[in-house]
């Protein structure tokens, strides 16, 4: 039964992606805004429209799987596997058997084994004889379950797939999870890899830009796509307190809601949206005016930027023009299964280390993107966030991650 | 704690659409399984797929939407439909729009529009993609759709958990219920069987085949050798107990125990530790019936039977158990058409056969119903079992029943 005074908090976290192969990287890079997004190598993409995104470069799998292990896991399920080690050693949680029966693992996955997958089907139309090994990590749990196996992880498993919104929405039902106590600690995010098919799927709806995406600024053409993962290791506040874990802040609330609207296409009002984050507030306990920084979906393409800086105004009048809003898409590229867990983690190592993220390369606004998207990263107090993530389909999932100091 | 029940279902399935034609089929024992027309399965070990014959999208879809939307939306659109009228639940009047979700499990879809879409990048090269076949290659597409075309904007996700994933949507469903975020919530799983899904489960030699018995789902027969791979949606209405009774809504079954255990090797502990588990959390004593998930695998099977034996030490072998995949065929979210039936089989009082159980395993000492039999159920189990290491329980208890 729901016990109010469960709640759930953040204590670990693990992040690979093009501008940080650990969390110090990524927090450093995101200080800096460094930018990732360049020249794709990891497959031909002679032909399309763009040939750059946030490839996680130099990245060599025999550095961190020995070869047999390698044979079953594609390129996603080595990332989410880095992510997850360092998220479970940041956490400094002592794995013995009597503990996983209690932590669980919920991830989003975006295309999950695709790239995998695509081999196969390229070499199968090539009339070649693929390696049927190659199919393997072809359902979206796969990742999940490899998580949960290699660290004896017994707790509730499951996995989510809402495209561009499933690991935000993996970790708003974590936090459910722990509230509700079915697990003490749930191990949370996703990851996402590059794959042929999802860059030119994007390509062939004409929304990736050719240059390095440029979220909410009046030159941008488009999104870049990325590839990476998060893991965010949640858990129960008590037990996290009583064992003097390192706390990045608490899962106040969130919303996941459908737009009932398009497919591809964001309600143009922003009004559902906006709907979307008044509900997630509501649930947070959270006023408008005492969040200090959102994390932005802000993927670059005309439409989803227009629509977003609609619904912030829409939320927060007048007060939107103070609010810092950022879109870290426009360093880590736009991770799709990945990115609502590298955006958490992105929100919560800003509240952290008291600084806001900026949109980096953003120059100039547009008549409808007139608001302060933070063009250099800024030191700054944050108290409470909300990070932002819109998915095909019209699936949107907002977070509100609170400081833990202020909020005992 | 709120109980959570189920006021409506919808079927769309290998046995045919609707309840009554659901039904019908299960307690008449019809084959769902048969041979592969939509795609050549010449170059494979087996060739039969339960697939959904017989739907007419144009009952639930104009004309042009039939057009663009896959498969697996038009199955989930179809079922959702039937399922809130069976609720009697009108989006606007019973419920908004905004309090009601869609939390799907969600087998495979877009992997259909996934292979076309990739075989034009190969064939083809980069230009002149199909636009609209890459926004369905997601796994949601069938479950947004549907919220589109039937105006759903309360709580919506889709989720995978290999065998597990209708009712790791269940679970998932009755939390927001539980958690007041939503006041009706469509779910249960659909999968859509493709050509490269069905090459990749023969190529990890997961499909039944003709080792002389032919190629058949046989759940818990000595010679069975693979499940049969089928497709199909079944989707219920759940709601909470307080507000289902208030609007006088028909109540087919109360939600009693669900559980989940999840780990790597002996998965006969981790299926009694979901049945002990939910049995617990209902404060049940007495099962009658069980929906089995055996799905004519060797070791889905002995792990489902030595699962009970561990759990139900007394009476395993006396509570009648049937597998419907022996008619439905196996599809990773092929739990949302059992839960379905279990609805109907406590409105009912009758339990469906498994057919094709002719050699009884001696690992497999279950009491297996091999001719369809009325009896009055007050309390079903339906277990959920993935080799990759998820298990879940599901007790489903009738309402008007001990409560």
């Amino acid at each position: 039964m729901r016990n109010k005074k469960r709640r759930a908090v953040v204590t670990g976290m693990g992040v690979i992606c093009a501008v940080g192969r650990t969390r110090a990287e990524f927090l450093s890079s995101l200080q800096q805004g460094r930018r990732g997004i360049r020249e794709i190598t990891l497959f031909d993409c002679t032909g399309y429209a763009s040939h750059v995104a946030a490839q996680i470069d130099s990245y060599d799998p025999l550095d961190f799987f020995d070869k047999r292990e390698l044979r079953r896991l594609s390129r996603v399920d080595q990332f989410v596997l880095i992510a997850a080690e360092e998220a479970l050693a940041d956490a400094a949680l002592v794995l013995n058997p009597r503990d996983g029966a209690h932590i669980g693992v919920c991830l989003g996955a975006g295309a999950g084994g695709m790239r995998s997958a695509e081999i196969y089907h390229r070499q199968l139309l090539n009339g070649k004889r693929p390696k049927p090994s190659l199919l393997l990590p072809f359902v979206p749990s796969y990742a999940t379950d490899r998580v949960a196996e290699r660290y004896h992880l017994e707790g509730p498993r499951t996995t989510i797939t809402t495209a561009c919104s499933s690991s935000a929405s993996s970790v708003a039902y974590a936090a459910e999870l722990i509230r509700w106590g079915e697990a003490d600690v749930m191990a949370c995010g996703g990851g996402e890899a590059l794959s042929e098919l999802t860059f030119g799927g994007f390509c062939s709806l004409k929304i990736v830009d050719p240059f390095p995406c440029r979220p909410f600024d009046a030159r941008r053409q488009g999104l870049s796509l990325g590839e990476g993962a998060a893991v965010l290791i949640l858990e129960e506040r008590e037990r996290a307190l009583e064992r003097g874990a390192t706390i990045y802040g608490e899962m106040l609330g969130y919303s996941l809601g459908g737009e009932a609207f398009h497919i591809t296409a964001p309600e143009e009002t922003g009004k559902e949206e906006a709907r979307i984050i008044r509900e997630a507030l509501h649930d947070a306990g959270v006023k408008p005016y005492e969040v200090d920084y959102i994390n932005a979906h802000g993927t670059g393409t005309i439409l989803n930027d227009q629509v977003e800086s609609l619904a912030i105004k829409e939320v927060w009048g007048q007060d939107a023009y103070r609010l810092p809003v950022s879109s870290t898409k426009s360093m880590i590229g736009h991770c799709l299964g990945a990115a609502g867990g590298l955006e958490a983690a992105a929100s919560l190592l800003a509240m952290h280390h008291g600084f806001i993220p900026p949109t980096a390369g953003f120059e100039q606004g547009d008549e409808i993107c007139d608001l302060d998207y933070v063009p250099q990263a800024r030191e700054a107090e944050i108290e409470i966030t909300l990070s932002n993530s819109f998915a095909f389909g019209g699936n949107c999932t907002a977070l509100i991650f609170g400081r833990e100091v202020l909020r005992s | 704690m709120e109980a959570v029940v189920i006021t409506g279902v919808g079927v769309i399935s290998p046995l045919g659409s609707g309840k009554e034609e659901f039904w019908q089929g299960l307690i008449k024992g019809r084959e769902g399984c048969a041979e592969i027309t939509a795609f050549d399965t010449a170059p494979f070990r087996s060739r039969k797929g339960a697939v959904v014959t017989g739907f007419h999208p144009k009952a639930f879809l104009p004309p042009l939407k039939i057009r663009r939307l896959d498969r697996a939306s038009q199955f989930t659109i179809a079922a959702a439909r039937m399922a809130l009228e069976d609720a009697d639940l009108a989006i606007g009047k019973d419920v908004s729009a905004e309090r009601l979700g869609i939390i799907l499990g969600s087998g495979f879809c877009g992997v259909v529009n996934s292979e076309a879409f990739h075989r034009g990048q190969v064939m083809q090269g980069p230009s002149d993609l199909n636009p609209i076949l890459f926004p369905n290659t997601v796994p949601n597409a069938a479950a947004s759709n549907c919220s589109i075309e039937l105006g759903i904007k309360g709580p919506n996700s889709t989720v995978v958990q290999s065998f597990c994933t209708a009712e790791a949507a269940l679970l998932f469903a009755c939390q927001q219920l539980l958690a007041h975020r939503a006041d009706a919530i469509i779910t249960g799983g659909v999968d859509e069987l493709s050509a490269l899904l069905y090459r990749g489960w023969n190529e990890l030699r997961l499909i039944a085949w003709d080792a002389g018995e032919g190629e058949r789902s046989a759940p818990y027969d000595l010679k069975r050798n693979g499940f049969i791979p089928g497709e199909g949606a079944g989707v219920v209405v759940i709601e909470r107990d307080t507000d289902a009774r208030r609007r006088k809504a028909r109540i087919y079954a109360k939600i009693r125990g669900l559980a989940t255990a999840s780990g790597a090797g002996h998965p006969e502990e981790k299926v009694a530790r979901t049945i002990t588990g939910a049995l617990k959390r209902g404060g049940i004593e007495t099962i009658d019936f069980i929906d089995g998930a055996g799905n004519s695998s060797p070791l889905v099977d002995a792990a489902e039977a030595q699962g009970l034996r561990l759990a139900l030490p007394d009476c395993y072998r006396d509570i009648p158990l049937s597998s419907f995949k022996s008619m439905l065929g196996e599809g990773i979210a092929s739990g949302g058409m059992r839960i379905a039936a279990d609805l109907l089989i406590l409105e009912r009082g009758v339990i469906p056969q498994t057919i094709n159980y002719a050699h009884p395993d001696p690992f497999c000492l279950l009491n297996v119903v091999q001719e369809s039999l009325q009896a009055p159920i007050e309390t079903i189990l339906h277990t959920g079992i993935s080799l990759d290491g998820t298990y879940m329980a599901v007790i489903l208890g009738r309402a008007n029943g001990v409560s």
